[in-house]
């Protein structure tokens, strides 16, 4: 009723809105769930499901005789007159490296164990299992300048950087026997859950990788181009005895099927034998080498990927739209290509592949538009040559 | 060699796609938050402002030790260090004073790295010349940036800009 009447008015006044009444809807403030609370229902997971099992070695107890000498160094310390100086002044400077190697002998494998959380590392490897890396592996890519590049929990290393195989260290009596698998755990290209085999080396007797039974020969890291970053996991296990792994030697001529591995399954088999122990892995991102090791290894077209964003909502379109563009409107629900058609046409008439493209405009609206042409056109006109808008998905 | 071989007829399109799968799914959780793509927890921007990150740096300072957490807004803690861990307390005169905060940050820029987390919120504002301040400076010193980027959005085709896609840059 309101309307009608101010419709005969010029159209300089405002429509007034015509508000609603304030229904209340659901539960009153005081009761209602609150977002969080909303969030945990929706994310509930049952214990029973979720329980997860200690694969790995029990955590090693602290005997007494360690704590009472701790506590007599911490009294030590206490009693020491220059180190409470230094500290008062502000010089007292602890040693990095020193303060790595004790972390990694006491809460350095709960700390990569929740790391490996963060990263989905167990879930994707074991399912319902993990294990505290109780053993440090000192993984190390030679650069060729002169440098290593230590793998650690999660840091991000180039392909470039990890075409060889990297040098393992760890701490071993001669007489132990280690298995040592390297995976990706993203980056099959066919099937979503299983993963590559890069490396596997068995029955390795102590220190000595090359002294083991290469079954798997090192394959290098191939992030798929605009998939963002893979993870690659090295795992330590230790074996009780000599084991024969029923798998087919594959060597660096060998098609990439036949590295397909799934973790779960291959420990499972073999749970009564080896027993994880060791834990590192590194995030790797697309880099030239990939292409290459696609181009000249596999012999293969590179794919490429790019995220699939979900489609932008637009509203179901109306006959008789109000207050709205026409031309950016009906823009809307046009073909998005035949949109760009018309763009690219546009850019490649004023192109000559032989002559170099002119240098752009400093001030490229200062050139008049005919007068005769109408707003709406002038005003994309002065877009496209300021470059915005649609004009760049050319 | 005298038999009439068959040529299949080779669809123009196959010459221009690989035979690599249609659709891919990386399965690692971090990797849309690396990506500048996954979404951060907003929304609270009518709330006291510090909600919204992916990863955070918390300080906890107690009596006899102090805490220092990278928290995920979802996972909880993932990075945690205390001046009460034996390697810390080996080498440190006092756990609480002003050297602590110092070797704190510097254990915890170390531990960032190596875990792959570089980027991360903050929002403590520590008094000038204080504690705080130090450990945060050491922290930066140590290679952390200590803001996260923003959440690249898919410009719709009648956006006026078009930023730049974060994994289309590659260093040389």
């Amino acid at each position: 009723m309101l309307n009608t009447i101010r419709g005969a008015r010029i159209a300089a006044v405002q429509l007034q809105q015509i508000r609603l009444g304030h229904r209340v809807r659901g539960n009153p403030p005081i009761y209602a769930r609150s977002l969080k609370q909303r969030i945990q229902e929706l994310n509930y997971k049952d214990e029973l499901y979720t329980s997860r099992i200690d694969i790995g070695f029990p955590p090693i107890k602290q005997s007494k005789e360690v704590r009472d000498h701790r506590l007599q160094h911490l009294r030590k310390i206490k009693s020491d007159k220059n180190l409470e100086k230094s500290s008062r002044n502000l010089k007292l400077e602890i040693n990095l490296e020193d303060v790595r190697k004790e972390w990694l002998k006491t809460t350095g494998p709960f700390h990569k164990k929740q790391i490996a959380d963060h990263y989905g590392v167990f879930e994707h490897l074991y399912g319902e299992g993990y294990f505290l890396p109780h053993l440090n592996i000192d993984a190390l890519y030679n650069l060729k300048d002169g440098t290593f590049l230590p793998v650690c929990a999660g840091n991000v290393i180039k392909p470039t950087e990890a075409l060889e195989a990297p040098i393992i260290t760890y701490e071993s009596d001669d007489n132990a026997l280690w298995t040592l698998a390297f995976t990706s755990l993203d980056g099959h290209l066919y099937e979503n859950e299983k993963e590559y085999l890069h490396w596997l080396v068995a029955n390795i007797p102590g220190n000595a990788i090359e002294k083991g039974e290469t079954l798997v020969e090192y394959l290098q890291p191939f992030p798929l181009k605009g998939t963002g970053y893979h993870r690659y996991v090295f795992v330590l296990y230790k074996q009780d005895k000599t084991i024969d792994y029923a798998l087919p030697k594959v060597t660096s001529s060998s098609a990439l099927q036949d590295r397909t591995f799934v973790t779960r399954e291959w420990y499972k088999k073999h749970q009564d034998n080896i027993t994880p122990i060791g834990l590192a892995f590194y995030q790797s991102v697309w880099d030239y080498s990939v292409r290459s090791f696609f181009h000249n290894v596999l012999n293969a077209k590179e794919p490429e990927y790019e995220y699939d964003f979900p489609a932008p909502y637009i509203r179901p379109q109306e006959w008789f739209p109000r207050r709205k563009p026409f031309n950016l409107y009906m823009d809307k629900y046009r073909d998005p290509k035949k949109i760009n058609e018309e763009y690219l046409l546009r850019k490649l008439k004023n192109e000559d592949p032989f002559k170099r493209p002119p240098p752009p405009l400093k001030f490229p609206n200062a050139q008049q538009l005919p007068k005769s042409m109408p707003s709406w056109l002038k005003l994309h006109e002065k877009k496209i040559r300021l470059g915005w808008g649609r004009v760049n998905d050319v | 060699m005298n038999f009439i071989r068959t040529v299949p007829f080779v669809p123009q399109m196959t010459r221009l796609s690989s035979t690599a799968n249609v659709e891919f799914v990386n399965r690692n959780p971090r990797n849309l938050e690396r990506m500048r793509i996954a979404r951060k927890p907003d929304g609270y921007h009518l709330e006291k402002p510090g909600r919204k990150y992916w990863h955070k740096l918390i300080l906890t300072p107690g009596n006899r030790s102090i805490i220092a957490k990278v928290i995920h807004f979802l996972n909880g803690p993932v990075v945690e260090v205390k001046t009460s861990e034996w390697a810390l307390q080996k080498q440190l005169y006092s756990p609480t004073d002003t050297c602590a905060y110092i070797s704190l940050g510097k254990v915890l820029a170390q531990r960032c790295l190596e875990f792959g987390i570089t980027e991360m919120y903050c929002d403590l504002e520590p008094q000038k010349g204080g504690k705080a301040e130090k450990f945060l400076e050491e922290v930066v010193k140590g290679g952390i940036t200590l803001q996260e980027p923003e959440v690249y959005k898919k410009p719709n085709p009648w956006d006026q800009f078009r930023p730049e896609k974060p994994w289309e840059v590659h260093d040389e």
